[in-house]
């Protein structure tokens, strides 16, 4: 019973990980990634790591996805422009 | 296992659950409500742990998600302007639940606490939490129309 809250946090990371492999589209690829890395740096807090938690709730939630997306972004623009000269 | 921690899994399982699948299924709108309903659980959920635990250090884990948790949705909200133009997503009812939540969580684990720092900095964690979803939710519903300008 003491174990419930990690077996809960388990499924959640499970669950979101398998997501974020399923989703296709790399804009919502990146929603799903920000979510996992909420959910992880839970799962890390259940298992008594703090540090490790923390770490990760700074790279996971704000600086993946805003990579992901300025990437994309980039791809995105580049297509367009090449799309005109041609 | 005592209440806090039973309190925890349930807002866990609940709460971030249902996030979990919002953000995995439907249109790109729900998509990003999900996301950021997503911080707004799991920050009381954390502040949860680190009261049944008695360890009042995990309450800078929930600091720091809830400070940067609506960050993250700002990033998306700017980054993906044209895409949500079209269809703003507006959960207000979600939000103001999701608030809530949050302010119950805050001032139980405040009356348990007592009046010393620990409540003071329980109490900037809950105005971080609620200010930033508020601010987060506006944004998305397209509150800030020189955001999609940029």
């Amino acid at each position: 019973m003491a174990d419930a809250v990690i077996v809960v946090a388990l499924l959640l990371v499970a669950v979101s990980a398998t997501a974020a492999v399923a989703v296709r589209d790399p804009v919502r690829q990146a929603l799903v990634l920000a979510v996992l890395g909420v959910v992880l740096a839970v799962l890390f807090t259940v298992l008594q790591a703090p540090d490790v938690a923390l770490s990760q709730l700074a790279v996971g939630s704000a600086l993946t996805p805003l990579l992901l997306l300025l990437a994309v972004h980039k791809v995105k623009r580049r297509g367009r422009k090449e799309g005109r000269h041609r | 296992m005592n209440g806090w921690i039973l309190a925890a899994t349930v807002t866990l399982g609940g709460g971030v659950g249902a996030t979990v699948w919002g953000v995995a299924t439907g249109p790109l709108g729900r998509r990003v409500v999900a996301q950021n309903l997503c911080t707004a659980f799991a920050c009381p959920a954390l502040l949860l742990l680190s009261q049944g635990s008695d360890r009042p250090s995990y309450v800078d884990l929930a600091l720091v998600l809830a400070l940067l948790g609506p960050v993250g949705t700002l990033v998306f909200a700017r980054l993906l302007a044209e895409e949500l133009a079209e269809d703003p997503p507006s959960a207000w009812g979600l939000t103001y639940a999701a608030a809530a939540v949050g302010a119950v969580v805050v001032l139980a684990v405040c009356v348990t606490v007592g009046p010393s720092r620990a409540m003071a900095k329980l109490l900037v964690v809950g105005v971080l939490l609620i200010g930033g979803n508020l601010v987060a939710s506006r944004a998305l519903s397209g509150g800030f129309p020189e955001l999609r300008r940029g």
